[in-house]
């Protein structure tokens, strides 16, 4: 069903895809995105520790949980015409390979301003686990001219 | 492929020409690099999540669409950032932690758009021993327009 601006209600959730994490999903991350910090490809400098931090060994991108969000949020919003306009998120849980993620949203208000309508939605990822890896704020757009 | 075979992935190579956290300015423009955004690189980097939308990838699709032709995933800014970034940058020290980010979306990128980048660190601070620095950053397409804008911490190496 088409998501309609009236018909949104403060809780409506959106179910984004799951991502099965690996090394392999790690280091095409690292050629789509050109980051190769070696916290995502060298086993042997994860072994050292950061500050008080030790991760065990290579860690997702943060930014991965970020293009996911987005592929969510995006998917839910083109169409209805609607334009993902901003997307604030923190990390709270270094994610590994084997873990699997997904991240949801959470519809927390609407707000009509003199020009145009927004959804706020909260984000967040999980993991397999049930745990938060990160969470979030966005907000889409519903132009007043996608109105139906 | 031209931009994956000059880009430097060893994030090692120059490490001691980069800034450390003592040495950096809030405040002073950082040094970046013009970019053109290839559509093969934006669909490399929609397969490394996931993204299959027809506006990324199907030109007759998007065409028709109310974008008028292929564009970017919002979510480009993740590697225009490196894109647009020089070896001896900062943003490039192995060890340098993502804390959080915070983007807002003006127009899309698309396929052939040279990509050019604004940034600065704005602010830094120690918080539990650990060193931050904000950063932000907008990217422009070749005409003027704004691409997107954020703002994001990281945690530096120490």
């Amino acid at each position: 069903m088409t998501t309609n601006f009236e018909k949104l209600s403060t809780g409506d959730t959106i179910d984004g895809p799951k991502f099965p994490v690996s090394r392999e999903s790690i280091r095409l991350f690292c050629d789509g995105s050109l980051d190769y910090n070696p916290l995502h490809l060298d086993d042997d400098y994860m072994k050292n520790s950061f500050g008080k931090t030790n991760f065990g060994g290579i860690i997702m991108h943060g930014m991965n949980n970020f293009g996911l969000i987005t592929r969510m949020l995006t998917n839910w919003a083109y169409p209805a015409g609607a334009i993902h306009r901003r997307l604030e998120t923190r990390w709270v849980k270094p994610v590994k390979p084997g873990d699997t993620i997904q991240p949801v949203g959470i519809i927390k208000a609407k707000q009509t301003t003199e020009k145009s309508r927004w959804v706020l939605i909260d984000v967040l990822v999980k993991n397999q686990n049930d745990e938060k890896v990160a969470i979030g704020e966005a907000m889409v757009e519903f132009p007043v001219q996608a109105t139906t | 492929m031209a931009q994956a075979e000059v880009f430097e992935t060893d994030f090692w190579k120059d490490a001691n020409l980069r800034k450390v956290w003592d040495e950096i300015v809030p405040g002073e423009p950082r040094k970046t690099l013009p970019y053109v955004l290839t559509k093969e690189a934006i669909q490399l980097y929609c397969r490394s999540v996931g993204e299959n939308h027809p506006l990324y990838f199907d030109e007759a699709y998007a065409k028709a669409s109310p974008y008028g032709g292929l564009i970017a995933p919002p979510s480009i800014h993740i590697l225009l950032m490196f894109s647009c970034t020089p070896t001896d940058d900062w943003m490039r020290t192995p060890g340098t932690v993502n804390a959080g980010q915070s983007w807002s979306y003006n127009k899309p990128a698309r396929p052939g758009d040279t990509i050019t980048l604004q940034a600065r660190a704005l602010d830094k601070f120690i918080k539990r021993e650990r060193l931050f620095v904000v950063h932000d950053n907008v990217f422009f397409n070749q005409h003027g327009d704004v691409i997107c804008s954020g703002r994001g911490q990281t945690i530096r190496p120490m």
